[in-house]
């Protein structure tokens, strides 16, 4: 019985340890995290204006928010643009960053090399140098990107198309291609994390899968399908959030730009408005994505 | 295609020992090879066949594609290199592409100057590593009461961390500006907008940049470490707090390392929150971002002085690559943690 209350005096201990490790945190929380994201929630209802020593607010309702969706003319334009983009060009991000880390997860020469090269981005991707090179590159047609669309916008495609005796399709296929071909920027800049976690998740296939596998004699195509994607499919949507969460953050993000104007012009009720509306219809998407892909994600027993 | 070079070194097994028993010595390496492939059935034939086709093939592929690739993330950094050292006549000189018709250090002095580097530099530096060590400590503590220790609303809490990952900085920055002006609780409020404060307040509660995402990895990694750890520092007696100095802290040193690596990263390359708090703390980024105003005051003494958009190109691209130059560096000898870690530092672990 004595044993039985010092262990439980113990377990209790630890419990009161636990909250001691997190003591420091959820201060911080709760003044760094926690009450500004219920004041800007409180703002978005709100006109808000600077008193002396203090914000002052004045309720007025839902206002804001449809002062943002019907009159100002940008918003609803960029929102668009904006959850379009990231419609497209997140599964792209996802398939080119497995298909790079499959390939950059093999042996042969200068591997180390690329790797390093590929994760590059990574470092120098964010903030104000990659807007600086996405802009300067393009207004001058210098884009890496711009070199690979010229060879196709020079018709290679509907040369081949017509030398194949296909006509008529050449205009949409290389508007098509190149319209990819000038995102290929865009979308490698954006995968150098992306290309990591896969690449550790694929470095974490056992070899007696792999074994197994070239025992029955499977091709490169049935051993991806039936052993690399069911092992790496857990980080698809790690992937999916990060890739998501990233384009928050973007310099290139035009409806944060947006924000941040409004910001400046000290109409914070409208920037508050702006910021739930984007980051609530963003979050419902990844939560539906979530709740559909979970049903299909292999999770290796531990 | 990972398997193929391995698949082809290794072959069929069951092959090579039929042979091998059934024929023995006496035939060269050749007719044996015939011998072998006579032997086996239609499919095997097949499969070896497609395997020394794709082994032939795929290298070439492979390396048309990474080279390509390559070549799209390596294209910025040839041309800042090149824009830098070049004159700013160069820019519309349409005969130069690459190769500058005049070297000179000249751009790059300039925007040193512009950007006041060095002193930037410093105060960026001691802000950077400053925030990211207090940071990296601060995160490691809290991940490990989430991952070692049972309480009730730990799952509420971990929400939060996740709610942490999830927000992006743009929805609470706004109020945390008006939390940082009219900083305090009642009468005693001080204006810390402007000061380092603004910066190491929140590093040193886990609120910093990409606080959650670090949480959650130091959360990961702490719970990958066996619990025989903790049970054998606890007969020795350490109470729970000495456990994780004495032990669990130098298993993690590692991990330590690439946290801090990529906070060194992220606080380096940020630009939105040093923006929203600082207006006269200047930080590489920040000087990057207002280069063009900073350009026309300090090189020409006049803001309404007019530079081609061509040819102001060179001044920023050097901007930019002195700006991730000591980032670049950091990177080329450091590598190894930056890829490596972030394998083993338990993101993964999802």
């Amino acid at each position: 019985m004595a044993k039985q209350a010092k262990k439980m005096s113990y377990e209790k201990r630890k419990a009161m340890y636990g909250y001691g490790f997190l003591a420091l945190w959820m201060v911080g929380t709760l003044i760094f995290f926690l009450i500004p994201l219920f004041k800007s929630l409180w703002y978005s209802f709100n006109e808000v204006s600077i008193g002396t020593g203090k914000m002052v607010t004045q309720f007025v309702g839902l206002d804001k928010y449809s002062y943002v969706l019907t009159v100002d003319e940008n918003y609803t334009d960029y929102l668009k643009d904006m959850l379009l983009e990231t419609l497209w060009k997140t599964p792209l991000v996802l398939i080119f960053s497995l298909f790079i880390a499959v390939i950059l997860n093999q042996k042969f020469h200068g591997r180390t090399l690329a790797r390093a090269i590929f994760f590059l981005p990574v470092i120098i991707a964010t903030g104000p140098v990659y807007k600086i090179i996405n802009g300067d590159m393009s207004s001058t047609g210098n884009t890496g990107a711009a070199q690979f669309s010229t060879m196709f916008s020079t018709d290679l495609v509907g040369q081949l198309l017509e030398f194949l005796g296909i006509y008529g399709l050449s205009d949409n296929m290389s508007t098509m291609i190149s319209t990819v071909a000038d995102n290929i920027f865009g979308i490698v800049w954006a995968s150098g994390i992306q290309i990591l976690i896969f690449l550790a998740a694929l470095q974490n296939i056992p070899p007696s899968a792999k074994e197994a596998a070239q025992m029955e004699g499977a091709t490169a195509w049935e051993y991806f399908w039936k052993i690399t994607f069911p092992y790496v499919s857990p980080f698809i949507l790690a992937n999916l959030i990060f890739t998501v969460i990233d384009s928050f953050t973007s310099p290139t993000n035009t409806v944060m730009g947006r924000i941040l104007n409004m910001k400046e012009d000290w109409k914070f009720g409208e920037a508050s408005a702006m910021a739930w509306i984007y980051f609530v219809i963003v979050l419902a998407a990844i939560g539906l994505i979530t709740a559909i892909v979970n049903k299909f994600i292999y999770y290796e027993v531990e | 295609m990972s398997d193929a070079n391995t698949a082809a070194v290794t072959g069929v097994p069951g092959a090579v020992v039929k042979t091998e028993e059934e024929i023995g010595g006496g035939l060269t390496p050749k007719q044996a090879k015939k011998l072998r492939m006579e032997q086996m059935s239609r499919e095997e034939r097949a499969y070896l066949r497609r395997l020394s086709v794709v082994e032939h093939v795929w290298p070439f592929f492979r390396f048309v594609i990474l080279f390509g690739l390559g070549f799209v993330i390596m294209y910025p950094l040839i041309y800042m290199i090149s824009c830098t050292f070049r004159e700013r006549s160069d820019m519309t000189d349409p005969t130069v592409m690459w190769i500058p018709r005049h070297y000179t250090l000249k751009i790059l002095k300039e925007t040193i100057t512009a950007m006041d580097f060095w002193h930037t530099l410093r105060t960026t530096l001691v802000l950077n590593i400053g925030c990211s060590m207090v940071q990296v400590v601060s995160c490691a503590i809290t991940g490990y009461g989430f991952a070692r220790f049972k309480f009730k609303g730990k799952g509420l809490l971990f929400g939060i961390v996740i709610m942490m990952i999830l927000v992006p900085t743009q929805v609470i920055s706004l109020p945390l500006y008006s939390q940082f002006r009219f900083f305090g609780i009642g009468p005693l409020k001080v204006n810390l907008i402007d000061t380092m404060w603004t910066m190491y307040l929140p590093a040193l509660t886990a609120n910093g940049i990409r606080a959650g995402l670090m949480i959650f990895i130091f959360r990961q990694f702490f719970r990958g470490l066996p619990k025989e750890l903790e049970d054998a520092a606890y007969i020795d007696g350490c109470g729970p707090f000495m456990t994780f100095v004495r032990v669990m802290i130098p298993n993690a040193a590692s991990s330590f390392l690439t946290v801090f690596l990529f906070s060194v990263v992220w606080y380096w390359n940020d630009y939105y929150v040093s923006s929203t708090f600082f207006t006269n703390t200047k930080t590489v980024a920040l000087m990057l971002q207002n280069l063009d105003t900073e350009l026309k005051l300090r090189l020409f003494n006049d803001a309404t002085v007019e530079i081609s958009p061509r040819e102001q190109i060179v001044w920023k691209e050097a901007g930019c690559l002195i700006s991730i130059a000591p980032i670049l560096i950091l990177y080329v000898f450091l590598q190894k943690y930056f890829t490596e870690g972030i394998a083993r530092s338990g993101i993964t672990g999802i």
